[in-house]
């Protein structure tokens, strides 16, 4: 079965899918790497489907979600009594993915100790179920993945180097959906064709102007969040149309935010009579802009004397081009 | 913004003060420019120049904004370039346009400088990510050496 997997029109998008068809045929190790939401578990599988493991089991492991101290009996099996709570000898999750793929999802989550172990199964093949003193030879594919950025916890000493070079024979980065806009309206369309075929009635169609908020918006939770959101629109639409007033507030709002974003505050903490400066700046020029530069007018939509407006016009010039620009 | 990646980034505006302002914007952030007063101006320089990123203006006498974008479409190279639209005119309606005709973010006057280069600095990554994904194509489309594959 292939996994439903949305390629995208993104240059970028296409040159990952002309690896993953190079590469899924091979039993290279591929590292896939990415932002939360981006898709990396559906492009292993994409690349399971179309090796010669197809027909054998795909086994994900989040490396992150399973307490480390488990992580290597989950992963390698363990034997009766290897542990307290050990009450019969068990599989790992390599043997299960015997003649198949097993994809290690957060594998920068592994500790060091567990590291070692899973270079030495990449290495030699084989596994050592814990408490055992023999080794049982598999024959797995593995796809790893991770949120974070590997090279720099090799770096700092997190990552094992020899583990990171061994892993990412093939390196694939997944950009994040705000970094590949353009596939936005594409990915929406598809959804909707995806959830509208799975409920009765007349398909839910959205507005244009709907769509290009979804497109200037910037995504954090990337294409999860945005499949999610879709899903939920379709379920919740009463008319069959999605409009700008059904989307959450804060991809309402994004676009004006993006003119005049919110100040953040920071660890570092802000300057606040600057933050209070640029935002008023941005107000003045938004202000001027819409008033074709007449101050009299301008003033007046912001509530102030002319010669108020005159002075603080005066302050910005002297702080040069902070802030706003054209 | 030290270890932010750099690019080569093509300017786009008739107004020579708004070219002006951001070719010096640019430079201090440490990015490298260059200018072109028209949409066909534009297009040349693309034909003949490398750059990382086009800051395109929508309205200008000639070939507007929007009909430049339509233009790159057209040319495989050129249409890999990240276009970061930079405008007055925020109706619906060229918004529209803007996201049909693929372009990478839209911005509108008054542009705010953390703004306009949080969406250079993205588009430079995307562009940094592609160049890897292109080296990696180039090693897979090489005959394996090694039985393993590895």
């Amino acid at each position: 079965m292939e996994p439903h997997i949305v390629k995208g029109n993104h240059p970028v998008m296409e040159k990952i899918f002309q690896i993953c068809d190079r590469v899924a045929p091979t039993d290279s190790t591929v590292l896939i790497q990415g932002e939360s939401g981006t898709g990396k578990e559906l492009v292993a599988r994409y690349i399971h489907a179309r090796s010669r493991r197809a027909n054998n089991p795909f086994i994900p492991v989040n490396c992150g979600a399973i307490p480390a101290d488990l992580l290597e009996s989950e992963m390698f099996g363990h034997e009766k009594g290897a542990f307290t709570g050990a009450v019969s000898a068990r599989m790992g999750l390599f043997q299960y993915a015997n003649g198949g793929t097993i994809f290690l999802d957060e594998i920068g989550e592994m500790t060091p100790a567990l590291q070692v172990k899973l270079l030495r199964v990449l290495q030699e093949r084989e596994i050592r179920p814990v408490g055992a003193d023999r080794t049982i030879r598999v024959d797995v594919r593995v796809i790893a993945a991770t949120n974070r950025d590997l090279s720099a916890d090799v770096k700092s000493g997190r990552f094992r180097e020899d583990l990171f070079y061994r892993l990412q024979v093939i390196p694939i980065t997944i950009p994040p959906l705000r970094e590949r806009r353009s596939d936005i309206p594409l990915l929406v369309q598809y959804f909707l064709d995806k959830h509208n075929s799975q409920r009765p009635g007349q398909p839910v169609r959205i507005s244009d102007e709907a769509m290009v908020h979804l497109w200037e918006y910037d995504w954090p939770g990337n294409v999860r969040e945005l499949e999610n959101l879709v899903e939920r629109l379709v379920i919740l639409s009463e008319d069959g149309m999605i409009r700008v007033e059904n989307l959450p507030s804060n991809i309402r709002t994004f676009i004006s935010d993006k003119k005049i974003p919110r100040p953040t505050l920071t660890d570092e903490g802000i300057d606040l009579n600057r933050a209070v400066e640029e935002f008023e700046y941005r107000l003045i020029d938004e202000a001027l802009r819409r008033t074709k530069g007449n101050k009299q007018a301008a003033a007046r939509l912001l509530g102030l004397k002319r010669t108020t407006l005159v002075a603080k016009l005066r302050r910005k010039a002297s702080s040069s081009d902070q802030g706003c620009v054209l | 913004m030290s270890d932010a990646l750099k690019g080569r980034i093509l300017v786009v505006d008739d107004d020579e003060n708004a070219v002006e302002i951001l070719t010096r914007m640019l430079a201090r952030e440490g990015h490298t420019s260059v200018a072109a007063s028209s949409g066909a101006q534009a297009l040349e320089t693309l034909r003949r120049e490398n750059v990382d990123v086009i800051l395109l203006d929508v309205m200008m006498p000639g070939m507007d904004g929007l009909e430049v974008c339509r233009q790159l479409r057209e040319d495989e190279r050129l249409r890999q370039i990240p276009v970061i639209l930079l405008t007055a005119k925020d109706d619906m309606d060229t918004r529209t346009r803007a996201m049909e005709l693929g372009v990478s973010e839209f911005l509108t006057k008054p542009v705010n400088r953390r703004e306009l280069f949080t969406r250079i600095d993205a588009q430079l990554h995307a562009r940094s990510l592609s160049r890897e994904l292109s080296a990696t194509v180039e090693k897979v489309l090489q005959p394996p050496t090694d039985p393993d594959g590895e």
